[in-house]
């Protein structure tokens, strides 16, 4: 057993022996774990060292009204509560401050997010399971407490088990009272049901039974006992419309922080706050226009930050206070290209270290070769593809973006020449009528079309490609299996492909390549692309 | 096929069996399913040599009764044998495939692992939750920053996802071998119709948590903390991005995310083509609680050289190709599939057709078992003889009066001279390299026949202009004129105009190659103490002082100096090219092991189903036989199949086709049958009427049945689309000439 975990033993021991009556009325099948202690209903609770109201306001900077709200309406020890619902934007702060909020009450609540418990049934199981105090395990065969999928069992179960817990609860409270510990002490008789990620439950809940039956339950249970809360990052609009015959829950907006705010959640936990609130002089402002979620920032700042401070670590430019507003700007001038590129990127890939230290090693000759060798490869396709799948992408693509109308000219030469002169004199007169078309096939993105068109395109390129270069004779062979080649495209998601009867035959594909990726395609082939485009012309 | 008649038995005796013919046409379709029966009916191909060995082979039959008698046993001996050879030698080239594929993927593997490690052991440096923490359904509170799934993106730079599977199942047993719970998850867990559960219930059923009612992460986390498991990295390999779909995939993550710090799971991520696949994958959200790294692994290209390098090259003896059975496996990996799976199944056909059709190759795999009792006893010595003789390379060799003592020697020199040839050849691989010259090219050009005189010639040409080097630069140019051999100049022009440095790398590389081989490895020592005697005799020119010499005013002599090193360089390649490198299809004897049936493998390998239907659809009287159609040949006749006639008639339609045109053209010809009169063709319409009249409707009735089934067959095999709204009463025809 880890050294950590027998360090929690003796704690958890002398907890149980405090409420000992309370573990008596565990689950049975709780108690065949053999190296594991039962759970009692302290593990209810969220734990952890008392916290203060005083510091949980210094934690979230900028929610102490809304942690005060919440407070009074949850009121003192022992009173009943009607639900809440809590909202607001991403990360703002509402699950953490609902636990901490309940860390510092020190009352017993059973969490449930509805990301993790993906299903009705689950999320009953869920429940179900931290009520009756069970945990899965091999003895048990990770089975759940209840096997639980219908509401109308649910309601039952629930009942069931939280009359139980909250007996059990004041059995406890009874027992403090007599043992006169109660300084301030107690966790009361009240049980809360904390909901979060509520959201989600309209998503499951295609026959929009089980929303009612969830805000119903303060009704159904009858338990004064029992406090509801939902969490969600949506309006309580979203669910529900006025007066659907059962108590509104309470709702509890969590507005999004202000600039001040997220400056002082940023720089909480800096050990340099100062040089970090240079930082963030520097890098807030452009990422405003971005994102304000805190979490979002937090992610991009870490390696920016870290990127800041390189010039200091690096050569002691720097002697300790000496001209902060130099040592500012020539910090600003390191990071801001930095800043810029990583406006862009959400998403960072880092390639791992040890590969480039081996490259490193080899001689200095080499290693010249080489970023001679990258920067050329910077414009070259780096994954294999099959010379007939490039054809068939670049076919794709020039379906999805040229009007089928223009097909003739484009590739039939006889037709070509008679179609530019007719089209011509007609674009001459209006040339406003042709950007504005070239404006809607822009708006419009990449068109869809028919199987009979892309191969027909694909042959025309094809044979003019086999035209041009009669070198490889073997490029002939191009022709076959391109089925094939059309699958595999749509597997890697280059081309995709519409629903439809496959035996009628009319499905209709799109293909979703960037300009970007197909011009690097072409260029692998020597295809001119740019004079098949429209758009170009 | 009956087991008990032999073909190679008839054949050999009665060269023109009817049933020849009908054996080719079915032999793709005996490959591609049952290839250890198939070996046993001997290909007969018609090919040209097998028939030419035939018909050599009947004079002596009439002439030796008693022989062709013992031949016929022989034979019988044979097939046990052949595929006892090809199973010996396949599984040769199998396990070298298999061993090569796992070195070229270790040092990627062992970086994945070591990141692996760090991942973890930076998530136990945050602390470990007990297990009642690990348990509870709330998230651990901690006023870090929220943790971050740490993701590992192995591109592996191939749109085809094949060659993949193999490369993360190995990467599976890594990591388990490394210490590592590995679980391993594909798209198809990933779809949409079975969403997040359906996914969840794949990742459980990867660890031993028995029967499991409701998938629920929460079981995992449970397990996880339970008995040490959580002294191990938990491993999650994702193999093919591409094909998750997309919103499972966010909502998996989101899910891991929230329990990670309660179930550090690690995901291996294999994406095929960029890393912007996860961004179009993933929303931002999700994306944001990736930490990720990106891993390469080899290249489709580089694993198909190594793959080159160690079968066909290095293993010359076991098993080759011809030129163009190189030419030919060569494009279809760059034009059609770009798999190594396919390229080693190719492989496997040819192997499995060269021993199915080349009686003699059996030898070679007893060769290699060394067992030589065992085949002698087999094979009686004249046989032998007689096949050998009839090998075109064998006549070429000039040595045919003494064939009988020779044949031993003649083998070992076929031995021997392959591994000279594979030596120089990877000697040519390793100069390459500079000038980026893929092997399977190099080897393509290496074996090509037509080139082989040439290359004297080609390499006259080049000491010409070796001589003219120093006063002229234009040499580029000249070179370039020259197409034939293209490669091998290449490379030699890029060994001339190479640094010291590398040069001296090259010939390092150069002696470890040809460490077992004394011949080529003398060669190199002579040429190496020549370019020393040339030091001593200036000894200032030693290769230190050379790099040294760059910028003083000796640079004239160090230029001097370092073309006459590449000079000679360049002479030992010439040697190579000339003395060892004669393409293994004009070594005598090389029929034995050498595939060179390009047409045979490319009817098994390619098929090209579409294009079949349709040729054989408009020439169905072929295939069939049938005696009506034998006489009128090509013509429409009502007794051949419905589908068949309605496919010819449509030759006669553009794009689109009338239905009603269509229709009619097709009921006369089914008229033709019970009246050939020319009138019948020219008006239908009143003949109907002219008809009696029960009978004529239920004709008519079934013509349109027939016509309505014929119709839909098309349309199933894909031929046809069915009438739109827009244009009611026209078809249209789908895939032509495709």
């Amino acid at each position: 057993m880890n050294p950590e975990e027998a360090a929690q033993i003796p704690r958890r021991t002398t907890r149980s022996l405090a409420s000992s009556s309370a573990s008596t009325s565990n689950n049975a099948s709780s108690a065949k774990v053999n190296s594991l202690e039962p759970l009692t209903i302290n593990d209810l609770l969220v734990g952890g060292d008392p916290i203060s109201l005083d510091e949980l306001f210094s934690n979230f900077p900028g929610r102490s009204s809304q942690i005060l709200e919440i407070v009074s309406l949850l009121g003192p020890l022992n009173t009943p509560m009607l639900p809440l619902f809590v909202y607001g934007g991403a990360s703002t702060g509402k699950t953490s401050i609902i636990l901490q909020l309940f860390r510092h009450l020190n009352r017993p609540l059973v969490y449930s997010s509805c990301r993790t418990s993906y299903n009705q049934r689950i999320l009953f199981e869920s429940i179900l399971n931290q009520l009756h105090l069970h945990r899965k395990s091999s003895a048990n065969g990770y089975s759940n407490a209840k096997r639980c999928e219908r509401p109308s069992d649910f309601i039952n179960f629930l009942r069931e088990a939280l009359t139980d817990a909250i007996n059990n609860l004041k059995e406890k409270s009874a027992k403090l009272i007599s043992g006169k510990t109660m300084a301030q002490g107690g966790i009361g008789n009240m049980i809360y049901l904390v909901f979060d990620n509520f959201q989600l439950v309209r998503e499951w809940d295609k026959s929009s039974t089980l929303l009612p039956f969830l805000f119903n339950l303060y009704d159904l249970l009858k338990i004064p006992e029992v406090g509801l809360i939902f969490i969600s990052n949506t309006s309580p609009d979203t669910f529900y419309s006025s007066n659907m015959g059962y108590v509104e829950p309470i709702p509890v907006y969590f507005p999004d922080y202000t600039d001040a705010d997220i400056r002082k959640i940023l720089s909480r936990n800096q050990a340099d706050s100062k040089l970090y609130s240079s930082f963030l002089d520097v890098a807030l402002r452009s990422f405003f226009r971005v994102t304000r979620q805190v979490d979002e920032l937090s992610t991009a700042f870490k390696p920016l930050y870290e990127k800041y401070c390189e010039p200091l670590s690096d050569k002691r430019v720097f002697p300790n206070g000496d001209k902060d507003k130099d040592m500012k700007r020539k910090l600003f001038s390191h990071i801001n290209p930095h800043i810029t590129s990583s406006l862009n990127e959400i998403f960072k890939v880092s390639s791992h270290p040890s590969v480039e230290v081996e490259n490193s090693k080899e001689a200095n000759l080499k290693v010249n070769q080489r970023k001679l060798e990258r920067r050329e490869e910077i414009a070259k396709l780096d994954f294999h593809m099959s010379t007939s799948a490039k054809y068939l992408l670049i076919s794709a693509f020039l379906a999805s973006r040229n009007p089928a109308t223009l097909d003739a000219s484009l590739f039939d030469s006889k037709g070509g020449s008679h179609n530019r002169k007719r089209k011509r004199k007609p674009s001459e007169k209006v040339p406003e009528r042709k950007e504005s078309l070239e404006e809607e096939l822009l708006m419009k993105g990449p068109g869809s079309f028919p199987l009979e068109r892309l191969l027909a395109i694909f042959q025309c390129i094809v044979s003019v490609a086999e035209d041009s270069s009669d070198e490889d004779k073997q490029s002939g062979e191009l022709m076959s299996d391109v089925l094939l080649q059309l699958s595999s495209l749509c597997n890697a998601k280059f081309i995709f492909k519409g629903r439809s009867c496959p035996i009628e035959g009319s499905v209709r594909y799109r293909s979703t390549v960037s300009e970007d990726l197909a011009l690097k395609v072409a260029r692998s082939l020597k295809f001119p692309l740019s004079s098949y485009l429209y758009k170009r012309t | 096929m009956a087991p008990s008649s032999s073909p190679i038995v008839t054949d050999s005796l009665d060269p023109s069996t009817p049933t020849e013919t009908l054996d080719n046409d079915l032999q793709p379709f005996f490959v591609l399913h049952k290839p250890s029966s198939r070996r046993k009916d001997r290909s007969s191909t018609g090919q040209g040599k097998q028939r030419k060995r035939n018909e050599l082979s009947s004079p002596q039959n009439t002439k030796k009764q008693e022989g062709s008698v013992n031949e016929e046993c022989d034979y019988h001996l044979f097939k046990p044998l052949q595929i006892e050879a090809f199973n010996s030698v396949w599984s040769r080239i199998e396990s070298t495939i298999k061993d090569v594929l796992r070195d070229l993927n270790s040092s990627a593997f062992k970086d994945i692992q070591r990141w692996i490690l760090e991942c973890f052991n930076a998530a136990r440096l945050h602390g470990e939750p007990n297990i009642t923490e690990a348990t509870r359904s709330f998230p651990i509170l901690s006023n870090a920053t929220p943790g971050q799934l740490s993701a590992a993106l192995v591109i592996t730079r191939n749109i085809e996802f094949v060659d993949d599977i193999l490369t993360f199942e190995e990467l599976g047993h890594f990591l388990k071998s490394h210490g590592c719970h590995v679980a391993k998850l594909s798209s198809v867990d990933f779809s949409m119709k079975n969403g997040i559960a359906g996914c969840l219930k794949a990742l459980l059923r990867e660890f031993p948590l028995g029967e499991i009612d409701s998938a629920d992460i929460s079981i995992l986390a449970s397990w996880y903390r339970e008995q040490d498991n959580n002294n191990k990295p938990l491993v999650l390999i994702i193999s093919d991005l591409e094909r998750c779909c997309g919103s499972v995939l966010t909502e998996f993550v989101l899910m891991l995310s929230e329990w990670v710090v309660k179930l550090p799971v690690i995901l291996i991520i294999g994406v095929a083509t960029t890393v912007d696949a996860l961004r179009n994958a993933l929303p931002s959200c999700a994306l944001q609680c990736l930490c990720s790294s990106k891993f390469m692994i080899g290249t489709p290209d580089e694993r198909m050289d190594t793959i080159v390098e160690a079968v066909l090259v290095k293993h010359s003896t076991t098993f080759n190709i011809g030129h163009k059975v190189a030419l030919f496996l060569r494009n279809y990996f760059i034009n059609q599939d770009g798999t190594l799976t396919s390229f080693i199944r190719a492989l496997k056909l040819a192997c499995l057709l060269h021993f199915s059709m080349e009686p003699v190759s059996l030898i070679h795999g007893h060769m290699l078992a060394e067992d030589q009792k065992d085949w002698i006893s087999a094979l009686s010595p004249e046989i032998l003889l007689k096949y050998m003789d009839e090998f075109p390379s064998y006549d070429r060799s000039q040595i045919a009066s003494q064939a009988g003592k020779s044949i031993a020697q003649g083998l070992s020199d076929l031995i021997t001279e392959k591994k000279l040839w594979s030596t120089a050849v990877l000697c040519l691989c390793e100069a390459g390299k500079y000038s980026k010259v893929r092997l399977l090219d190099l080897f393509c050009e290496v074996l090509n026949p037509d080139l082989y005189p040439h290359r004297d010639s080609v390499c006259h040409i080049r000491n010409e202009k070796d001589q003219g080097l120093s006063s002229t630069n234009g040499h580029s140019q000249q070179y370039s004129s020259v197409q034939t051999g293209g490669l091998i100049r290449q490379i030699v022009r890029k060994v001339r105009d190479l640094p010291t440095g590398a040069l001296g790398q090259l010939i390092k590389r150069w002696e470890k190659l040809t460490a077992d081989i004394s011949e080529i490895h003398d060669k190199l020592k002579t040429f190496q103490s020549s370019v020393r005697c040339e030091d001593r005799r200036s000894p200032r020119k030693s290769s230190k002082d050379i790099s040294k010499r760059y910028g003083s005013k000796a640079s004239l002599d160090a230029d001097n100096e370092l073309t006459m090193l590449n000079l000679q360089a360049v002479a030992f390649i010439d040697c190579l090219v000339r003395n060892y490198m004669r393409p293994i299809e004009c070594m005598p004897f090389h029929e034995i092991s050498c595939f060179k049936n390009v047409e045979k493998l490319q009817v098994v390998l390619i098929g090209d189903p579409r294009r079949r239907i349709q040729a054989d659809l408009l020439d169905s009287h072929k295939i069939l036989r049938c005696s009506c159609c034998n006489k009128t040949g090509n013509a429409l006749l009502p007794s051949r199949q419905d589908s068949s006639i309605l496919y010819s008639l449509a030759q006669e339609h553009g794009d689109l086709i009338n239905l009603h045109d269509w229709f009619q053209s097709f009921r006369t010809i089914l008229h033709q049958t019970n009246k050939r009169k020319p009138k019948s063709k020219q008006s239908p319409q009143p003949k109907k009427r002219k008809d009696t009249a029960g009978s004529g409707d239920q004709n008519e009735a079934s013509i349109q049945a027939r016509f309505c089934r014929a119709v839909t067959e098309m349309q199933i095999t894909g031929l046809l689309r069915m009438p739109s709204k827009r244009r009611p009463d026209f078809v249209q025809r789908v895939a032509f000439g495709l």
